[in-house]
């Protein structure tokens, strides 16, 4: 490596009650470099990035900043000394229109009173999303914004600060294939003006488009890190979980049974027109579209979080309205949302989170049964493996993939018999996908019919039995599975 | 903690050292500091306090605390579940003031009286939660148009003079029944019956959120609304019920108030909200909804309670304990807002 040595870590160490998150890490950052840091659920990476980007409190070891020892005491510290950081968890602020949370505490002044200069703030960021490529409006309401486009607000916030050094948490993870081309581009860019960046991603198809280098982190402990070049996915695989993985994309082909669903019409004015679909018995129904495309919305009128304008949905041939998610939870559907943030509670434990959707189911007279309660979180806790220091452990203090797994196992727990999921595979690593995978193939056998929203092309490909193609609120084609290729898929869903 | 034995462990004086060195710690031990200053410091005006631990005045405190007790337990769980309730003080005093009217005005039995008292503070609570549901209405607004309404009816009711006062006294009956004089001013076993009344309604409330569907859902809807209302819980149906039960739990605050000074009058309790809401903080309860239990706001209404004692006993005016109160609750919100922030 010939450029300098920008950050570097001795022994950094952090241990949570129960649970050591990062033991004596020592970690190298070179400037010009993207440096991925890769890792199962729960490895110590986020621990890791909060801690060199000063939220949160290091245990000990040392941190050296080209060559100087620093304390990083606080986010703002961090920022002053030319560190940003992207967050796993969004902290955009939703109420505030996409410029105002760009330039958050920092909006352009104008003289002599020091009012705020909005047309300056708005022009700013304009050019600021110009750069990176992105198409939102700065005066729009983040909270109005899909998932992706909030992600990306949030690193034109992080880009805007002039940091040396860009940690960033997961950011790929809620981008359309389209967007991501564009972060690496944007990487790239910073990259050539000597920028270092952290990179975290369970995607590891990224790893030799984007980095020079990789660390992989186990259980704290880091395994080893490597030139890209050497490092093929299996090795990484092996250095991540500790064993071989076998196959990436169990699908089991499952006889399709009787139709459990039909959906004709569904409209919602201005954002879904005339959906028709119907998925059976043992059936993985995958739908596919680009960002913005109206999936989510269609999960959220399905399940009754959000009023539809007409339209009907059949449920074993009878038909039935769906006006609030309780109904469709008694008529047996489950909806595993796209942002985790939306399905948990964070404050309650594991447990609580798991039956949250199964209360009528968990109660007698009103009481909850705790000790039914406790054993299907502990099999569902075994089942997916869900990594914990203790069953009671608050939702908040899991490492985000296994956050998403307390969301999935809450509707196994309520035994939907139709599940819609929302990009379900989102943040969670290589070998919790395929226990993923494994669960859907699981339930399919059981007669369980699947909805599975996904941007990712490859588990679409591997995983559904039918595909539907999702653009501007309609769905555009349909193809068997097996029948189509990543090319037919991504050419409709952008021509829709 | 998982501390592991390892070569690089640093020796105790640089622990100690690194420990006071980062700010984040400076603020924790700082906090820790004031925690143990702050516990002296009630521990010295206690044992100092003349009388404090004679039989009378313990059993004293414990009835002038019940009223506090059995709001504070209302306010839990309208905090819970991420609101927050101004009126507790205003309908307790008016179902106080309206089981007493009913009574020596209106001639109604006891029992019915007591019951009218129940069900009125009840459906306030009812028509705070549907306000604050249907009508979009944030809980602060809502409570606090509900306090001002509740007070202003009360002191129609009572033509804004005590209920029963000499004054009155001619014309109607003289004094409140046996049975309402017992709920305030009773003694069962040896204990204030108000005390009992206190500990039974924060067992109550214990079990409803520790046990209970009900109580499951008040954590959801104060934790995380959206992800409640997509597990299919109810969302309004839970604020209007826990709304309602803290109406309830006011009327019979207003019950236990109005027997142990054998007379209502439409401005008492004022200071309840302010009261309740300290307890609920000092007890642990996030301010801000999904965490925290009645027990705690128990100890902090026994807190209050002891507190406002023992300034009582050292002889400071009551205009300086409403200084020293308001300051309280600034105090300890402000501490559990570092507590969290640090970690410590
Ligand atoms: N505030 C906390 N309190 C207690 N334990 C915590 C806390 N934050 C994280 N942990 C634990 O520390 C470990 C490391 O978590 P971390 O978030 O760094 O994982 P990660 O590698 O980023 O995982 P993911 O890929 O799922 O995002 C996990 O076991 C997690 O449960
Ligand atoms: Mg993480």
């Amino acid at each position: 490596m010939s450029s300098s040595l920008i950050l570097r870590t001795e022994a950094l160490d952090k241990s949570y009650p129960g649970v050591h998150a990062l033991d004596h890490v020592d970690f190298d950052l070179y400037e010009g470099e993207v440096h991925v840091l890769l890792g199962e659920n729960g490895a110590g990476k986020s621990t890791f990035m909060k801690i060199i980007s000063g939220s949160l409190p290091k245990d000990s070891g040392r941190i050296f900043l080209r060559g100087q020892e620093v304390d990083i005491v606080s986010p703002q510290h961090a920022r002053e000394l030319g560190i940003g950081m992207v967050y796993q968890e969004l902290s955009v602020i939703p109420g505030l229109s996409v410029g105002e949370n760009i330039f958050l505490g920092r909006l352009p002044k104008r003289k002599p009173f020091g009012t705020v200069d909005w047309s300056e703030a708005r022009s700013q960021a304009k050019r600021l999303l110009d750069d990176l490529g992105v198409d939102i409006d700065p005066g729009e309401r983040v909270g109005n914004l899909g998932i992706g486009e909030q992600q990306l607000t949030e690193i034109a916030k992080t880009l805007s600060m002039k940091a040396r050094v860009v940690l960033l948490d997961e950011p790929s993870s809620a981008l359309s294939d389209e967007e991501r081309e564009r972060l690496f581009t944007i990487m790239r860019g910073l990259q050539e003006k000597g920028v270092a960046i952290i990179y975290v991603s369970h995607r590891l198809v990224e790893i030799p488009q984007v980095a020079q280098r990789v660390t992989v982190l186990r259980d704290g402990v880091k395994i080893g890190t490597l030139l890209v070049d050497e490092a093929d996915e299996a090795t990484l695989i092996r250095m991540m979980v500790g064993r071989e993985l076998g196959e990436q994309y169990p699908k089991e082909r499952i006889e399709r049974g009787r139709e459990l669903l039909r959906v004709q019409g569904l409209t919602v004015k201005g954002v879904l027109n005339g959906l028709n679909l119907s998925l059976h018995e043992g059936e993985i129904l995958g739908i596919f579209g680009v960002l913005g495309a109206g999936r989510t919305d269609f999960a959220r009128a399905l399940f009754g979080v959000d009023p539809i304008d007409s339209g009907e949905v059949f449920l074993d041939g009878r038909k039935v309205e769906i006006s609030s998610p309780s109904e469709a939870i008694d008529l047996g559907l489950g909806y595993v949302t796209e942002d985790r943030k939306d399905g948990l509670v964070p404050r309650l434990a594991i447990p609580a989170n798991i039956t949250l959707a199964s209360l009528k189911k968990m109660t007698r007279l009103g009481f909850l049964k705790h000790d039914e309660e406790r054993a299907s979180a502990e099999k569902y806790v075994e089942e997916l493996d869900i990594h914990t220091p203790r069953l009671s452990q608050m939702v908040e203090f899991l490492s985000g993939g296994n956050q998403q797994k307390v969301a999935l196992a809450k509707w196994l727990c309520s035994q939907a018999k139709i599940l819609i999921l929302d990009e379900p595979t989102r943040g969670i690593d290589v070998g919790a996908k395929v226990e993923v995978f494994r669960l859907m193939n699981d339930l399919a056998k059981q007669g369980v019919g699947i909805i599975m929203i996904s941007s990712e092309l490859p588990e679409v490909l591997a995983m559904a039995d039918r595909i539907l193609v999702m653009a501007d609120g309609s769905f555009v084609a349909e193809y068997e599975g097996g029948q189509a290729s990543g090319e037919d898929l991504m050419r409709d869903a952008v021509a829709g | 903690m998982a501390e592991k034995p390892s070569g690089s462990s640093i020796s105790g004086l640089g622990r100690v050292k690194t420990w006071v060195a980062t700010p984040q710690l400076r603020v924790r031990l700082g906090i820790r500091a004031t925690l143990v200053f702050a516990v002296v410091i009630f521990v010295y005006y206690v044992s100092t306090a003349p009388r404090f631990f004679s039989v009378v005045n313990v059993s004293n405190v414990g009835a002038r605390t019940a009223p506090g007790i059995i709001v504070a337990v209302a306010q839990t769980m309208v905090i819970i579940s991420a609101g927050i309730d101004l009126s507790v003080g205003a309908i307790l005093a008016f179902s106080g003031s309206l089981v007493s009217v009913a009574y020596c005005y209106w001639g109604l039995p006891v029992w019915p009286a007591m019951l009218l008292g129940l069900a009125a503070g009840a459906l306030l609570g009812f028509l705070n939660g549907l306000i604050i549901t249907k009508g979009r209405i944030p809980d602060f607004i809502a409570t606090l148009g509900m306090m001002g309404t509740a007070r202003g009816v009360a002191l129609i009711l009572t033509g804004g003079l005590p209920v029963p006062s000499h004054l009155t006294a001619v014309t109607l009956k003289a004094y409140l029944p046996r049975e309402v004089i017992w709920m305030g001013s009773g003694k069962l076993l040896g204990f204030p019956v108000g005390a009992l009344i206190g500990l039974l309604v924060v067992a109550a409330g214990w079990v409803i959120l520790t046990h209970t569907g009900f109580g499951r859902a008040i954590f959801a809807v104060g934790g995380n609304r959206e992800a409640a209302r997509v597990s299919g819980i109810n969302v309004d149906r839970t604020k209007i019920m826990v709304y309602t039960l803290a109406g309830l739990l006011s009327g019979l605050a207003g019950l236990v108030l109005v027997g142990r000074m054998n007379s209502a009058n439409a401005l008492m309790a004022d200071p309840a909200n302010l009261e309740s809401i300290s307890a609920v903080v000092i007890g642990g309860t996030n301010l801000f909804g999904g965490e925290g239990g009645v027990i705690g706001s128990l100890l902090g209404a026994l807190i209050m309670g002891i507190l406002s004692n023992v300034l009582n006993l050292h002889n400071m005016q009551d205009f300086a304990q409403r200084v020293v109160m308001g300051l309280l609750i600034i105090g300890v919100v402000l501490f559990d807002q570092l507590r969290r922030r640090y970690g410590a």
